[in-house]
């Protein structure tokens, strides 16, 4: 247990001067503020654009909070994926490049503390991220937007997003720790996106799919999930983020003969 | 004394190609050991292997506590040690001592004594990320003795310091080699000759030679008188022609101190003055032990 705390230190003290800490909110933070403001001022930035002939009309749809939410959810999904993934691919792999993990790998050192300390903290600054993200992107939208989803149904959505958020980080931090940085993010990406493919081909009977999470969480912006399979896809969910700790920490462990000496 | 760790048929392959080959040897307490090869003779592999890094494919390491994580009685500083460089070097210190298992009560303290032994007191609060190579070296050295190891496990030492710098590390190893058992690699064989019980020859990772400095040297001429000539004709008429069993080598005739004295030496000599450059007494170096052992088959 000590030793989870000093490399929980260790992490904290990383994001820190690595200036983490900073950029990854900052991600999620502008994209936040851009969604709701760019659809607000959208007549506005097309007319001082312009280049629009005369008399072109614009049948913009009226968007209501809930739809700018589920719009930047929408980036979320491909932007932050992609934000997160290079965030933390290095995680461990990179220092087993550097040789920098080396040192700690000659240390009786438990491998279940060592991964375990770098998913909760990567865990903790992406989770915490998407939401200021999501906080921003509500303190524009209550200003310009008549028309927003109650607290109670976004706190529910955020909820179940942040599961798949959790399902994110932790698939990319396993993948770092068994395999080469490129690859982990390839692994990662690559599962990613092509489960979310996968989904929209054939998932319509599989309700219980991680990657059904989005579209679950974004339905409480719009009046609650149809279907019951939301408890099943939490379950999945959690089920593989556990299994993907345990493999994340045998994979630290075998994987530190390939540390740079 | 007892054994600090035995080694028994270590042996390592990369995809079928063997790096360390049946290797065998034992380090008894508070001894100093050197472990001596070329490049590529699998020294680093079998440092690793013995600090519990690489697996090996066969052969037992077994050390003499038996109880518990062996790498909590391992100090291992490999030849170009790194760090997080985002740390300075305190923190560092006191992060791989907390990891190594030392209580947290006076942690720091025991931290600053080490950064002091090995000459980095000024430099406790920069990051690492600034350090030179020998202060990385310094601070390797401090995380590797930090949780006062029974063994040390060093790979190139002093190789990539200064001669200053090579000779302070060496003063403090001979200082840790009084309450620890060494074994470190190199291939500055000065700094064997200076510091070492035992020697392991390594050639293409293989034990080629091991034993006592003293018995090796015995071994491969021990003491004895030199003699250097100017061209190797010289030098063959007078091994030819003088009464006592003479070794050649290129210009230089090397004649065992118990087959004559020096005086009949020098007698000798000045008897065939012609093409002698130097003569003197002589102890057969390791640089010329290391030639025959592993240098050219």
């Amino acid at each position: 247990m000590r030793q989870f705390w000093i490399f929980l230190k260790r992490e904290w003290m990383e994001q820190v001067r690595g200036f983490k800490l900073i950029w990854v909110p900052l991600v999620f933070i502008f994209f936040g503020a851009l969604e709701p403001l760019t659809y607000h001022f959208m007549p506005q930035i097309l007319e001082s654009v312009g280049n629009l002939p005369d008399g072109a009309e614009f049948n913009l749809p009226d968007m209501t909070g809930g739809d700018i939410l589920m719009s930047l959810t929408g980036q979320y999904q491909m932007i932050g994926t992609l934000v997160l993934v290079l965030a933390f691919m290095a995680a461990l792999s990179g220092e087993r490049k550097s040789g920098a993990g080396t040192l700690l790998y000659v240390r009786p050192i438990s491998y279940a503390a060592y991964f375990t300390s770098k998913w909760l903290s990567a865990s903790l600054l992406g989770t915490l991220s998407v939401w200021l993200g999501y906080g921003m992107a509500m303190t524009y939208v209550i200003q310009l937007y008549d028309r927003y989803p109650d607290a109670g149904s976004i706190m529910r959505f955020l909820a179940v997003y942040s599961i798949w958020i959790l399902l994110v980080i932790t698939l990319t931090v396993a993948a770092s720790a068994a395999l080469p940085t490129g690859g982990a993010a390839g692994a990662a990406l690559g599962i990613l996106f092509i489960g979310q493919i996968v989904q929209g081909m054939f998932g319509s009977h599989w309700t219980w799919s991680p990657w059904k999470l989005p579209e679950y969480g974004m339905a409480f912006l719009d009046g609650g999930p149809e279907t019951g399979g939301l408890t099943g896809a939490v379950a999945v969910s959690a089920v593989l983020i556990f299994l993907l700790v345990v493999f994340g920490s045998v994979a630290a462990r075998r994987n530190a003969s390939r540390a740079k000496v | 004394m007892t054994a600090v760790l035995e080694v028994l048929n270590l042996t390592k392959r990369f995809n079928g190609k063997a790096a360390v080959e049946n290797l065998s040897f034992t380090l008894a307490g508070q001894t100093a050991t050197a472990l001596i090869g070329p490049n590529g003779s699998g020294k680093t592999t079998t440092m690793s292997m013995l600090a519990g890094l690489l697996r090996q494919t066969a052969g037992t390491v077994s050390f003499g506590k038996a109880e518990g994580d062996p790498r909590a009685n391992i100090g291992f500083l490999p030849q170009y040690p790194s760090f997080f460089p985002w740390m300075n070097a305190l923190e560092y210190l006191e992060m791989a001592a907390g990891l190594s298992g030392l209580p947290a009560r006076g942690l720091r303290l025991e931290c600053e004594k080490a950064l002091g032994f090995v000459g980095l007191s000024g430099s406790a609060g920069k990051r690492v990320g600034g350090f030179s190579g020998g202060m990385k070296q310094r601070l390797g050295l401090a995380q590797a003795i930090i949780h006062r190891p029974s063994l040390l496990l060093l790979d190139e030492p002093v190789s990539a310091l200064d001669p200053a710098g090579r000779r302070e590390v060496m003063d403090m190893l001979k200082e840790l080699g009084e309450r620890s058992t060494i074994l470190y690699s190199t291939h500055i064989l000065n700094d064997a000759e200076e510091m070492t019980d035992q020697l392991l020859f390594l050639r293409e990772g293989k034990l080629v030679e091991q034993g006592a400095l003293e018995d090796i040297r015995e071994k491969y001429g021990g003491d004895g008188y030199r003699l250097e000539f100017t061209d190797r004709g010289s030098a063959q008429r007078f091994a030819a022609s003088c009464p006592w069993p003479a070794a050649i080598e290129g210009t230089v005739v090397r004649v065992g101190a118990s087959a004559a004295s020096l005086e009949s030496v020098l007698g000798f000599a000045a008897g065939h003055a012609d093409g002698v450059r130097t003569v003197g007494r002589d102890t057969v170096r390791l640089e010329e032990i290391f030639m025959k052992v592993v240098g050219r088959p």
